[in-house]
């Protein structure tokens, strides 16, 4: 009986750990096998996202270029080239990095050719996404270090966040996670995307939706504190999953909104990353499961099926570019507040400026979206304007015709600070945001719980 | 209906743990603690004798005591099954917070300037003395407005009293109460963040106010016990002490209408009812017609019946003011 009971325990561990492994292995977005009928190469697994890949390698290039003032620097990463360099992540000892070259993980790619093609609400001069970035990129080398201290634009801020939206999160939902590659006759499951394709139209049009997002495959294996490790190359073990000593920057790195997500998801009131991660792991899922067919109504509409998953990856990567404006939105409440005690501080006013450029960077992001996000965009324009307050009371408000800035006189400080309050209250009332870093509104629930509520019926 | 007793009967358990409950354990046994010293020194009884004293069976099983267990019971259940409906201190914070914006006589966080330690103090002292002003103000309401006094009888048809006597509240009273504090919480959170923004914040001790936790540790739980505790008059005419309470339960009519105070005895002085303590026992309970006093059903019903003879009566023999 004794031997019995050992050996079942003995078993049941076998089983679980066996069990634990398997659920490991599912949660990785890797491995995903062929599917296409017609398919005679020799690859075994289906996924492919490399384009993306480089696409952020081009976009972290491109930030640390506009840092150096090079204008044809910038137009490299942006406009794409031969032989480009990865900039970042950079190899090291401590974090060995296996590719060196963007061509590596896709050759050819540029970020100019999938830049949000809308008007631009919230800068100056009427622009497309391009048009604003290669504006940008242009003032950002006449600037030195691409901070322009005069109208306290803070270029490699503004081009970094602003790119993030208008290629990555806009590639991704209004394009490949949109309407029409969703709709069963574009980029349908049983055919391939493209001639000679090893993947089917659905499997790859998901696979570059994911590409964008910016998660290592492995992410679900990973707390989001190390994930945000992994982004800051400070978690060598996190990052390379599959042990071979080496960090593959196409599959095993954490990057753009999937980094920001895990920022906000460490603090423990959110769970952005998984939800994002989980959904674009559910879709792949529900897609390869269909084995080379075309998708049939729960494929597409189920609960597991692609459109559910699109709107849920869609809406929260939405809410995690509204954390990030409600986050700078506060920093930049706080850095006029340090600024008020000495207005000549050059280090103080450089922070400033700094988080001023995130803070714009992601609220024209958010305009790059599928949903129409243009009175949002209109109100936020109105709240934080073109251009930072600046302490000589003035702020750009209109670019000329020949590409100059125009100034004109400004709000005082004080109003200014009460602007960035409306700017979270705003991302609070229209997205539900939870994250809610450098709140500066204070939260009424918090205070409301600790003054406890009435009970029940007491008399005094 | 059966699947909320449960839940209600949790909910009531955990005030026993919860410091921002009066019936927390903690309060419970400082006022025991108090008690004690107390009729041992000023009353020279022996520990014995006190603790015979402060847990007389005339008193905890009384049928008045039994008739508080019972209302508790069966508010649990009326309340779970209301409370949700009525407004919240955020819906008012939130509403009230939106109407400071619009207006342009004061800038929002026209105060922001203020330490943060130092906003913490005037929020931790301000809502502690509005608070108490607004308890106050809504128990002397209920004394003075008819419609109301005939619900808050039922928590004066008490005719012995224990800590757990402060649940002998009719409902209706228990959601005007409800009211009350939603009403206080919503200003004092709203108008606070509009003049202080991030910096508001409570002083707290265990997750409940330090005003709270000192009013209570000093034996609040008192104010409603046989026990008569006296302060020095000097002390009395600032806080409200057990034995003031305990006239306010008088039968005797020079103690009506008098000590509506919660902790601070100030209001009372203002508004003309401040009556000190005696060294004297008093009986407690109504001297008007109320019926069957620890009958449940009646204790329920009859204040509805009274309020409808008062709202039909068509000669009002007090006025507004004489109210207020």
């Amino acid at each position: 009986m004794n031997k019995l009971v050992k050996t079942s325990i003995l078993t049941a561990s076998f089983l679980y750990i066996g069990a634990s492994g398997a659920s490991a292995a599912d949660d990785v977005y890797a491995n995903f096998p062929i599917t296409l009928k017609d398919y005679d190469g020799s690859s075994k697994t289906s996924e492919s996202y490399g384009g993306q890949m480089a696409r952020h390698m081009l976009h972290n290039g491109l930030k640390k270029a506009a840092s150096s003032g090079d204008l044809a620097k910038m137009e490299m990463y942006f406009n794409g080239a031969e032989s480009v360099a990865i900039l970042d992540p950079k190899s090291s000892d401590k974090f060995p990095v296996k590719q060196t070259k963007v061509e590596e993980l896709s050759k050819g790619k540029t970020l100019i050719k999938k830049t949000y093609k809308g008007r631009v609400i919230g800068w100056p001069g009427n622009m497309t996404g391009a048009e604003v970035i290669q504006f940008m990129m242009k003032k950002a080398s006449a600037a030195p270090k691409g901070v322009d201290l005069i109208t306290g634009y803070n270029y490699p801020q503004l081009i970094s966040k602003f790119t993030m939206g208008a290629v990555f999160y806009n590639q991704a939902c209004t394009n490949y996670l949109g309407d029409k590659k969703l709709s069963s006759a574009s980029k349908p499951n049983d055919a391939p995307y493209k001639k000679g394709a090893k993947y089917t139209g659905k499997e790859h049009v998901w696979d570059e939706a994911f590409g964008y997002w910016g998660a290592a495959a492995h992410t679900l294996t990973l707390s989001p504190k190390q994930s945000y490790e992994v982004a800051k190359k400070k978690n060598l073990t996190a990052a390379d999953y599959n042990k071979d000593g080496v960090v593959d920057a196409g599959t095993e790195m954490t990057y753009a909104h999937a980094y920001y997500a895990s920022g906000f998801d460490k603090g423990g009131k959110t769970n952005y990353l998984e939800t994002v991660t989980r959904a674009f792991l559910t879709g792949r899922e529900t897609i390869t499961s269909a084995k080379g067919q075309k998708l049939g109504w729960n494929g597409r509409n189920g609960g597991k099926g692609i459109i559910k998953q699109a709107a849920i990856i869609c809406s929260n990567w939405e809410k995690v570019i509204a954390e990030a404006v409600f986050k700078y939105a506060g920093s930049v409440y706080k850095d006029l507040e340090n600024m008020k005690e000495n207005m000549d501080d050059a280090k103080m006013f450089g922070k400033y400026v700094k988080h001023w450029g995130e803070l714009k960077g992601f609220a024209l992001a958010l305009e790059a979206g599928k949903a129409d996000r243009s009175a949002i965009a209109n109100k936020l324009t109105g709240l934080m304007g073109y251009g930072p307050w600046l302490p000589n009371m003035s702020q750009v408000v209109d670019v000329s015709a020949n590409g100059n800035y125009v100034k004109d006189e400004s709000s005082s400080l004080q109003s200014y600070q009460m602007h960035m309050l409306k700017i979270q209250k705003l991302m609070v009332d229209e997205f539900g945001i939870k994250a809610r870093n450098n709140d500066m509104l204070g939260s009424m629930g918090d205070l409301a719980a600790k003054l406890g509520g009435s009970g029940y019926a007491e008399n005094d | 209906m059966l699947e909320l007793i449960p839940d209600f009967l949790q909910d009531f358990f955990e005030e026993f743990a919860n410091p921002q409950k009066r019936i927390f354990v903690g309060y419970l046994l400082s006022a025991f603690v108090v008690a004690l010293v107390w009729l041992c020194i000023a009353e020279r009884d022996s520990a014995k004798a006190a603790i015979k004293k402060i847990f007389d069976k005339n008193v905890w099983l009384s049928t008045s005591s039994l008739a508080d267990f019972k209302i508790i019971l069966v508010n649990r259940v009326i309340m779970s099954g209301t409370a949700a409906a009525l407004v919240t201190q955020i819906t008012i914070s939130t509403f009230l917070y939106k109407l400071l914006h619009g207006q342009a006589l004061i800038e929002p966080l026209a105060l922001h300037f203020i330490s943060a330690g130092s906003v913490a103090v005037i929020f931790t002292v301000f809502f502690f003395v509005f608070d108490d002003f607004s308890r106050f103000y809504v128990h002397r309401l209920m004394h003075r407005v008819p419609v109301l006094w005939a619900f808050h009888q039922v928590h004066h048809s008490a005719e012995t009293m224990t800590p757990f006597t402060i649940f002998r509240t009719h409902p209706i009273e228990g959601f005007i109460f409800t009211l009350r504090t939603s009403v206080v919480q919503g200003i004092v959170i709203s108008v606070f963040l509009f003049l202080f923004g991030s910096k508001v914040d409570l002083i707290t001790v265990y997750g409940a106010s330090v005003g709270v936790v000192i009013f209570h540790s000093l034996g609040s739980n008192l104010r409603h016990s046989h026990i008569k505790i006296r302060y020095p008059r000097t002390i009395e005419l600032f806080f409200i002490s057990p034995g003031q309470h305990q006239i306010h339960h008088s039968t005797e009519k020079r103690h009506f209408d008098k000590n509506f105070g919660v902790a601070l005895a100030v209001w009372d002085l203002i508004f003309g009812s401040l009556s000190y303590s005696e060294d004297r026992t008093h009986k407690f309970g109504l001297t008007t017609k109320f019926g069957e006093k620890h009958n449940l059903l009646h204790l329920y019903i009859e204040p509805f019946k009274a309020a409808v003879r008062i709202i039909k009566q068509t000669k009002v023999t007090r006025g507004p003011q004489g109210w207020f």
